[in-house]
């Protein structure tokens, strides 16, 4: 029996060639959407649980207090891991990885191969040891001793591609400015979603001795991420108790050797290594981590975006059938039982669904490189669908695709196949038994799918509205310092730079487009040190962890920044005995000074240092946050960065005048510079990747949308032809027809307008709040997503209509 | 009023061609009360389509009030017939969404009549044609007479100056078809212009001329004498 339906169906569906089409594409968009919104979470929730022993990895986090003002960052000392390794036998590895800042680069992070220079986006330092908790797959080398010797340099399968193609890599030399490495193993970050992403690892014992003996004593210098693998027996809340004790008297000692003054105390806590990835509030943790907010936002939308997609293909499904009701009749008459009609429509909805789920695996395989680029991912569709978890996934996705067939097709098979013949063959109308017009309750339930479409649409909508506005609003927020045609040049590796220093600004500053330069180690939306500084010499004095800004002369020219009080470095001299400060008003007001000019603060080692000028707050951090208090010091010879403020109309002949100042002062080394304001702009890069995920939610959900109106409308319209007829023979003019037809659609969409609208204020409130600057949410942005969905749906229909009134009336009217 | 000369409706699918009508010239005045009779299948409703403009014809010329029918816009034609011209179909094309009293009040919303005039002729024709009673009721609601005098009241409710029926008493019984029938009949004699189709020779007997087609030619116009 079902072979021969199945040639039906196929037949009908020929011939139906645009029900077909509406089907086929909106339920493939839905279920494209759909799978890679899950291949995004998958991956996601995947994260760091590919390494062998992944539920006993930890990572060392660190809580650290002084002046009353805890700080959670995931950077400890270096020190740490050997000091747990040596005293816990329960953890039976432990290793560090150097923190690096991936966006701010040097000439030490493009590597020279036969005289070419390739770039390694993202390269770090780590310890022997790395490879034995992180057990990436190596295709050359040994992952067991690769770090071991210095000037060894691990790399990814994508880099050693990048450079040697097909060729091995092993034993080759890559040169930087200073050194040359080895390649000493390849490892493969494929089916390793990982927050650690590192493309290139240097060993530690690459570092100059000396470093490596500072870095061995000193307990407040946090540059690197521990991470500690338990035996399986190890309580982790026991052991923590364990390793806070010796630290805590490890730490002590330290202090009173070295002769601080200094109150707090650090405190060290472990994270599940699968737990990093959502982690949003430590500092310094890895940029790709994510809210797991935005993952169930997504997940919801993704649920929403199928579910819509196959509200309209019940609809189609249920609509088109009530146009064949009276042929249904006829076959009954004629004698087909309820359970051949019920064959009948189910076979044909397989074909549609089996196709959409053909097309939209392939639609998914075909978009999923753009979609890895988006997301800054490496998802395969295989390895995500066709194995491990992703096997239930693939089976419960064509599970759910019968489901979808079993039910649009039987849904009107049953309403339709259920009414009597005499219904519908009495010329009077589709009946249902209770005498109840069968039309009415089938517009009603039609009516409410309808608006559940555009209770989402709008959402959604209006949601991306917000995010836009919020995110252009921070862009363009004033900052208090000039951040356009700022150029933030950075220095050289080798340490003679300082001697050079001086005569490379001079230099630079001899061409009328370089306006003014500063030298600095500090700048707005780069990494900040922190500084602990008191009001006073005595132990009772305000004690204060403060931001610290070092920098040299011109700094304050070259940012404009604005002074309230006193004024810049210019007429100070760097000297032994005193440092000079200038602090922000945030700064001021936290330290509780009435006469902030000339007074003196102290660090802990107790050096003095003389206020001489007071600054106007200005957001030198994200604007997620609020200004903190901030201090300047002198420090002309502590020199990260060389910033410039160029002509703007002379763009090209500063940033030329640059290369060449810079190729005679460094040679041999790379220049690297960038813009500060798209240094800025990097802060925002997760709120921006939100925006256009965002985006492209909303134009799926607005396809969907628009579609299925489309067809629905199209059915309805088509339904109502002979009642169209008759009003205009009636003396109905087109116009008032076809705004009678858009009438309804409109007020549909107010309808769900009005129901969505406190949930997205909800939600995007929650958002905003998560900037201490925000726009304020007002009524505009529910107008404009109304709108645009307004706007939509009325064209959908008035085409619809105006299509349907323009029809042959005596054909309508015909008797039937 | 109406003026038709060699009027040829020909309806082509892909391989057929049925002749409709073979070139019809009538004329009828204003005023008049003509009857159409003629076997089923002869070509009736298509010329009531003709005529009420429903359709085009094929070829041949119509003028209808002195104007050319075939040089008038769409839009121009939507306002002849909505001032001009009532209609009662065969089918009776009751929308099934409005109730009976809707119905009866859609044309004269459509000619932009104040509400409560509107009410008052809506009420008017209702009590006329006896439904009172069951004017909040669905057309799906009622028999088959009851839907066909619904359908009488929304053409005459406009007064028209032309009526267009299409065998108006088909469904009904004789005692409420000699209703319709004195109810046209005064409707004529106030003045409107009636041409209606019929089966039945007592119902033509009311009007003053009839037209017999056959096969979609006029046989034979005779005059009642009466
Ligand atoms: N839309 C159409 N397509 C093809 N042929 C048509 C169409 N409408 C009518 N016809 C044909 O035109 C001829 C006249 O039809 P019409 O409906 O005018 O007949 P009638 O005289 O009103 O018959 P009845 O008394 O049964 O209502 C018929 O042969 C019919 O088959
Ligand atoms: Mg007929």
């Amino acid at each position: 029996m079902w072979g021969s339906f199945f040639r039906m169906g196929f037949r009908i569906l020929v011939r139906q060639r645009k029900y077909f089409l509406l089907n086929l594409v909106g339920l493939s968009i839905g279920i494209v959407a759909f799978v890679f919104i899950y291949l995004y979470v998958e991956n996601a929730l995947y994260y760091d649980r590919s390494w062998k022993n992944y539920p006993h990895i930890f990572r060392v986090n660190e809580t650290y207090s002084t002046g009353g003002k805890e700080e959670n960052m995931a950077l400890t000392p270096y020190l740490l891991s050997n000091k747990l390794k040596d005293n816990f036998p329960g953890i039976i590895e432990s290793t560090r990885l150097f923190f690096t800042d991936p966006s701010d680069k040097n000439d030490v992070s493009s590597v020279n191969f036969q005289g070419k220079m390739y770039d390694i986006p993202n390269l770090t330092i780590g310890d022997a040891r790395i490879f034995k908790i992180f057990n990436y797959r190596f295709t050359e080398g040994n992952p067991d001793s690769c770090l071991l010797k210095p000037n060894s340099m691990v790399i990814s399968v994508a880099m050693k591609q990048k450079i040697f193609g097909k060729n091995f890599a092993l034993g080759e030399k890559l040169k930087t400015s200073i050194r040359t490495y080895t390649v000493t193993g390849v490892f493969d970050r494929k089916n390793r979603p990982s927050h650690l992403d590192f493309d290139a690892v240097i060993s530690t014992n690459s570092l100059d001795k000396l470093e490596q003996k500072q870095l061995n004593t000193n307990w407040f210098w946090m540059n690197c991420y521990t991470y500690i693998e338990l035996a399986d027996s190890v309580d982790a809340g026991n052991l923590m108790r364990r390793i806070n004790y010796l630290t805590d008297t490890a730490i002590g000692h330290y202090i009173k050797k070295q002769n601080f003054k200094i109150g707090g105390y650090i405190h060290l806590s472990l994270q599940p290594i699968q737990d990093i990835h959502f982690s949003q509030e430590l500092l310094y943790d890895s940029h790709s981590n994510i809210n797991i907010t935005y993952l169930y936002i997504f997940i919801i939308v993704a649920f929403f975006i199928l579910l819509m997609a196959s509200i309209n293909y019940v609809n189609f499904a249920t609509a088109r059938s009530l146009k064949r009701a009276r042929e249904i009749g006829v076959r009954k008459v004629i004698g087909a039982f309820r359970k051949q009609l019920m064959v009948q429509f189910i076979s044909e909805s397989l074909i549609i669904t089996f196709s959409a789920f053909i097309l939209s695996l392939s639609l998914v395989e075909l978009m999923i490189p753009a979609f890895n680029n988006l997301v800054n991912r490496q998802i395969t569709l295989v390895d995500s669908l066709f194995s491990g978890s992703g096997l239930v996934f693939g089976f419960l996705l064509i599970a759910f695709m019968l489901l979808l067939a079993l039910f649009s097709g039987s849904f009107p098979a049953f309403v339709i196949s259920s009414l009597e013949p005499v219904e519908v063959l009495g010329g009077r109308g589709v009946v249902f038994k209770g005498k109840k017009p069968y039309s009415f309750t089938a517009i009603g339930l039609r009516k409410f799918l309808v608006v559940i479409q555009y209770f989402v649409a709008i959402g959604v909508i209006t949601s991306t509205f917000i995010i836009f506005a919020q995110i252009h609003y921070v862009k363009n927020l004033p900052l208090g310092f000039v951040k356009k045609n700022i150029v933030v040049v950075n220095r050289p590796a080798d340490t003679s730079f300082r001697g050079r220093v001086k005569g490379f600004v001079e230099a630079l500053k001899s061409d009328s487009a370089i306006e003014q330069v500063a030298t600095a180690s500090n700048l707005p939306g780069y990494l900040i040190g922190k500084l602990l500084l008191r009001t006073g010499d005595s132990s009772s004095a305000h004690l204060q962890t403060m931001n610290g800004f070092f920098v040299g002369y011109h700094y304050f020219d070259v940012l404009k920044i604005p002074f309230v009080a006193g004024k810049d470095f210019s007429s100070f001299k760097k000297n032994d005995s005193t440092e000079y400060f200038i602090l922000n008003q945030t700064a001021v007001k936290s330290l509780r000074l009435e006469h902030p000019l000339g007074s003196f603060l102290y660090t802990p080692s107790a050096k003095k240092g003389l206020v001489v000028g007071v600054v106007k707050d200005f957001k030198f951090s994200s604007l997620h946050q609020k200004v903190e208090p901030l201090v300047f010091v002198l420090s002309p010879h502590f020199v990260q960065y060389v910033v410039l403020r160029i002509n703007p109309a002379k763009r090209h002949e500063a940033l030329s005048h640059l290369q060449t100042v810079w190729g005679k002062f460094n040679k041999g080394y790379t220049l690297y510079y960038t813009f500060l304001d798209n240094k800025l702009d990097s802060l925002y890069r997760s709120d921006q990747k939100m925006l256009s995920l965002f985006s492209y939610f909303s134009l799926f959900v607005l396809l969907i949308s628009a579609l299925g109106l489309f067809g629905l409308s199209s059915f309805l319209i088509e339904q109502r032809t002979r009642e169209i007829s008759i009003r205009k023979v009636l003396g109905g003019s087109e116009k008032q027809i076809v705004l009678m037809l858009v009438k309804e659609y409109v007020a549909l969409v107010l309808v769900a307008g009005i129901l969505v609208s406190p949930v997205v204020y909800f939600f995007t409130k929650k958002w905003l709040s998560s900037f201490a600057y925000h726009i304020h949410l007002n009524v505009c942005y529910f107008v404009a997503g109304i709108g645009l969905v307004l706007l939509i749906a009325f064209v959908t229909v008035l085409l619809q209509a105006l299509f349907m009134v323009r029809k042959r009336l005596a054909e309508a009217l015909k008797y039937e | 009023m109406i003026e038709t000369k060699q009027l040829k409706k020909v309806f082509r699918s892909s391989d057929i061609e049925t002749v409709a009508l073979a070139g019809i010239n009538l004329r009828v005045e204003e005023g008049e009360f003509v009857s159409v009779m003629g076997p089923s299948g002869c070509g009736k409703t298509t010329l009531l389509n003709l005529l009420g403009m429903i359709d085009t014809a094929t070829s041949g010329n119509y003028r209808f009030m002195g104007k050319d029918v075939f040089q008038l816009s769409e839009k121009q034609i939507t306002r002849m017939r909505k001032q001009n011209i009532g209609f009662v179909f065969q089918n009776f094309n009751l929308i099934e969404e409005l109730s009976i009293l809707e119905n009866i009040e859609l044309p004269l919303i459509y000619q932009g009549v104040k509400k409560s005039e509107r009410k008052k002729r809506v009420m008017e024709v209702i009590d006329r044609l006896e439904i009172t009673h069951r004017k909040d009721l669905l057309p799906v609601q009622l028999s088959g007479g009851q839907q066909q005098r619904v359908a009488v009241a929304r053409a005459i409710v406009t007064c028209p100056r032309l009526l267009l029926a299409d065998e108006p008493t088909g469904n009904l019984d004789s005692m409420h078809g000699e209703e319709v029938m004195n109810i046209l009949d005064e409707l004529n004699k106030e003045g409107m212009t009636i041409v209606m189709v019929t089966h039945s020779h007592h119902d033509a007997s009311y009007s003053r001329r009839i037209v017999h087609l056959f096969d979609g030619q006029i046989i034979n116009e005779n005059l009642n004498r009466i």
